[in-house]
């Protein structure tokens, strides 16, 4: 027997989601236990399950943590390029006139 | 104000901005989709470094980063030669990629030790994305080691190639004899290139490349145990202007004409508009 991961979506833009685990001896029966355990009051229309054996984590995940500053990838650190813009707009109609 | 310790600090973020600057070029070139990504992002990364080493520097010296990074003149610059050279290939950048990284982490673990405590405690920091950046770089090693015959040659020809550039990493840095005396350099860089030696032949070893990267090495110079038990790197009778490790002189501000192009590219917007911010 084999834990097998569970996802289910609801419809084909949304994301599937994680939504538990089963016991079972393969995928075709997996299935069949992921559908009674979860889905059993129409909570998704679609249904994937997976070994958890085939899935890969880090085996450090302090690798996932960010060290140093990574402002520059959030569009809140280019907010102030909008009164950038006003100002240059300004003194470009000011040079004009 | 800490001369030895404005050193280290430019020494350390000229290599990680210059290299960045290399690695940003691969942004739209890269091999597939996602390596594209990974490498933007490590170059990114590599910037966030010098930004960070270069604010420290600003305290010191009584700058501002930007002007430290993209100010200054050509001959003020004191990364490694290495770090300037064009990406040639994805095998050169790879290879240099790898090796450079290398070099950091055993820089990096000597710097943690830094009698200045807020150096330390960046060096701390960085280490943490720096040892992700030398997954990413032992994962493809591995990968292109046992991969089919071409890449796995262009790969032992690529470090092969670089590996006596690799050696200007450690170059003194100036007023090393001051840092290391103030434990502000905690190794002397002689030590931490005879520790980078030891650590990417093992390592060559275990990736099975070791004898063909002799014999490439051997091309350009000759890999030579010296009476200290140092491997020295001699010029070979062909090296002609290859210049021997010892004099290349990164450190001291002297550059290729790589770098004279890469210089303009990287300050040109900030010549152009003094004093602009973005």
């Amino acid at each position: 027997m084999d834990v097998y991961e569970v996802f289910r979506r609801h419809g084909h833009k949304e994301p599937f989601e994680h939504c538990g685990a089963v016991i079972a001896p393969d995928p075709e029966m997996a299935l069949l236990m992921a559908k009674e355990c979860f889905l059993r009051r129409r909570e998704a229309s679609h249904l994937w399950v997976t070994r958890r054996a085939d899935i890969h984590s880090f085996q450090d995940e302090s690798l996932l943590e960010i060290a140093s500053d990574k402002s520059y990838r959030f569009a809140e650190a280019y907010r102030d390029v909008v009164t950038k813009r006003e100002r240059a707009r300004a003194r470009a109609q000011e040079i004009a006139s | 104000m800490s001369e030895a310790l404005a050193a280290a600090l430019t020494a350390l973020g000229d290599d990680e901005l210059v290299l960045g600057h290399r690695h940003s070029e691969w942004t739209g070139y890269a091999p597939h989709l996602e390596e594209d990504v990974a490498f933007s992002s490590i170059a990114q990364d590599e910037i966030g470094h010098a930004t960070a080493y270069f604010t420290l520097l600003a305290k010191v010296i009584g700058s501002d980063p930007d002007r430290i990074a993209l100010g200054r003149d050509k001959g003020g610059y004191r990364h490694a030669i290495l770090c300037e050279r064009p990406n040639h290939e994805w095998a050169y950048t790879l290879a240099r990629h790898w090796l450079y990284d290398t070099a950091d982490e055993i820089r990096l673990e000597s710097l943690e030790q830094c009698s200045d405590e807020e150096l330390a405690a960046l060096t701390r920091k960085i280490r943490r994305e720096e040892r992700y950046h030398l997954l990413h770089a032992d994962s493809w090693m591995k990968r292109v080691a046992r991969g089919p015959v071409e890449g796995r040659t262009k790969l032992m020809d690529a470090i092969g190639g670089i590996l006596p550039e690799a050696m200007g990493i450690f170059e003194e840095i100036e007023l090393e004899e001051t840092a290391v005396k103030e434990g502000l350099w905690p190794t002397p860089s002689s030590e931490l290139r005879q520790r980078f030696l030891d650590h990417t032949g093992s390592k060559l070893d275990e990736l099975g490349l070791p004898t063909e990267i002799h014999a490439h090495a051997t091309e350009r110079a000759e890999f030579v145990a010296s009476s200290s038990g140092d491997l020295i790197a001699e010029a070979g009778a062909d090296a002609g202007q290859e210049p021997s490790p010892d004099e290349l002189g990164g450190r001291r501000g002297r550059h290729t004409a790589d770098f004279d192009q890469l210089w303009e590219d990287m300050t040109g917007q900030y010549r152009a508009h003094p004093g602009a911010t973005w």
